[in-house]
């Protein structure tokens, strides 16, 4: 199968002594992975230099086979992202935030922006501001405007921040169909062990900057009752809960 | 070229919908109404003669070019850096299929096109207000030289606005650009007025630099020297801001 992100010994150390080191994986298409880890295990540096808005003291990262520093452009033509707090232009309405993105993808039309506001529930406040607007509605956006290009690869970090019951329940069922349906690869970072269960295909577990873990959900589930089960065995047996 | 088209237009629909551009240009118009209103005041009040029509716009140039137009342009640059840095809303625009350094320079040249459109909608009203106040006075060779010194003054606050823009990147807040602009700003002045033999290396003083064009005799010399003088801390300032740019973590 086509290999969609292939990270290489992959480490960012910043000035207070945390980040990530030595981190290596390869995920394929149509895979939902889970990035499980407590806050603070690097989850997010990881994903902020997949997404060039960090850079790495050493390794790589190739999205699609193109280099993440030197080949930018054609590495995050397919990729839609959504790192941490969802943010947009406060001045600008939901649906005009939506259109500064999608002017970068040739096609995406108007249409499109209206489905994307339709699918992430936001149709109604399309034309309002988003400083108005509650954390789950601004994730809501955020993930419209990740998804908004019909991306071939999603980075979600944290996306059931901020989200209510049934925006969790929304998320969920939004990713396993992109991924049944059109075949996106997702790459979600969480600390909510439930949701990752419930969506992904395969687990990483982070933890201290270091990846201590992959294996597939079905084979994790199969030796646990739980991912939380493992989860904490995978971290205990590292030395710490 | 076309990611950058899509950058350059980006921006500007941002500047175009931020209020503050808008009041910006308002702003500027206003001082120029006060302007005759003032000049109109003291000359029927005292009968002192005041600018005239052909005047009038170079008059509102000389001020605009020290006040309003570069706290104005300073303003909007602290905004599309500083304002985008805070809360880090400019990774919306950095995970887009876009390098860094279109999204710099088009960031640029929206600040360029802003202060370009500030200058002309000043030089345009001035000539309105000249031609409604005294239009005797008012001529066409004239009005094309006031347009030139018009046009010719966007180089200079372009220099500014990156200098601006490389305090965005050296300072967090944008209130601390602001204030950091402001001071480095009155500094530069009063350093030319003190030590005016390195007037030219302060880049304040290339704002009156409009005068040598309205000479009678071209003073080419000296226009190149400042040219140039612009042209290397233009180039030194772009180059410095967009290294800090690439090299930030968001």
């Amino acid at each position: 199968m086509e290999k969609i992100i292939e990270i290489e010994e992959l480490t960012k150390i910043y000035p207070n002594g945390r980040g990530i080191e030595d981190v290596s994986l390869e995920i394929c298409q149509g895979e939902i992975f889970g990035f499980l880890g407590p806050k603070g295990a690097g989850k997010t540096t990881a994903m902020k230099i997949m997404t060039g808005l960090i850079k790495p003291d050493r390794g790589a990262v190739r999205l699609f086979g193109y280099d993440i520093i030197d080949q930018y452009e054609a590495a995050m033509a397919g990729v839609g992202v959504l790192i941490e707090v969802a943010e947009s232009y406060p001045y600008l309405s939901a649906h005009d935030n939506l259109q500064q993105f999608a002017r970068y993808y040739p096609r995406v039309d108007e249409q499109r922006i209206e489905e994307v506001l339709a699918i992430t529930g936001m149709a109604r406040y399309q034309h309002e501001k988003p400083k108005k607007f509650s954390l789950g509605m601004k994730q809501r956006l955020g993930l419209a405007a990740a998804i908004l290009s019909r991306p071939k690869l999603l980075i979600l970090d944290e996306p059931f921040n901020g989200l209510d019951v049934q925006g969790m329940i929304d998320v969920r069922n939004l990713v396993k169909r992109l991924a049944q349906e059109e075949g996106t690869t997702c790459f979600i970072s969480s600390h909510l062990i439930h949701d990752v269960e419930l969506i992904c295909t395969r687990i990483g577990v982070i933890y201290n900057g270091k990846i201590l873990n992959i294996a597939s959900t079905e084979n994790i589930l199969k030796d646990y009752a739980s991912l939380e089960n493992y989860f904490v065995n995978e971290v205990e047996r590292n030395g710490r809960v | 070229m076309a990611v950058f088209k899509i950058a350059l237009i980006n921006e500007l629909e941002k500047l175009y919908k931020k209020k503050k551009a808008l009041a910006a240009i308002v702003f500027s118009l206003a001082v120029i109404i006060l302007g005759q209103l003032a000049i109109w005041g003291v000359r029927a009040g005292f009968g002192i003669r005041g600018a005239g029509g052909g005047e009038f716009p170079l008059l509102i140039l000389s001020v605009v070019i020290k006040t309003v137009l570069p706290l104005f342009v300073a303003l909007a640059a602290i905004d599309s850096f500083s304002g985008e840095f805070s809360r880090n809303i400019i990774r919306v625009t950095l995970t887009r299929p876009v390098s860094r350094f279109k999204i710099f320079s088009a960031k640029v040249v929206a600040a360029a096109i802003f202060i370009l459109l500030n200058l002309l909608s000043i030089f345009f009203l001035s000539i309105l207000i000249s031609l409604f106040f005294n239009y005797k006075s008012l001529t066409v060779t004239g009005v094309a030289s006031t347009f030139w010194a018009y046009m010719v003054s966007l180089l200079p606050l372009l220099v500014l606005v990156l200098g601006v823009i490389l305090l965005a990147h050296l300072l967090k807040s944008g209130l601390a650009v602001f204030f950091a602009a402001v001071l480095l700003f009155l500094a530069s002045e009063l350093l030319a007025l003190i030590l005016p033999q390195y007037a030219g290396l302060f880049i304040t003083s290339h704002l009156g630099w409009y005068k040598l064009w309205l000479a009678h005799t071209f003073p080419l010399a000296a226009v190149l020297r400042k040219l140039l003088l612009m042209l290397g801390s233009g180039v030194m300032l772009f180059v410095g801001s967009f290294y800090l740019f690439e090299r930030k973590e968001f």
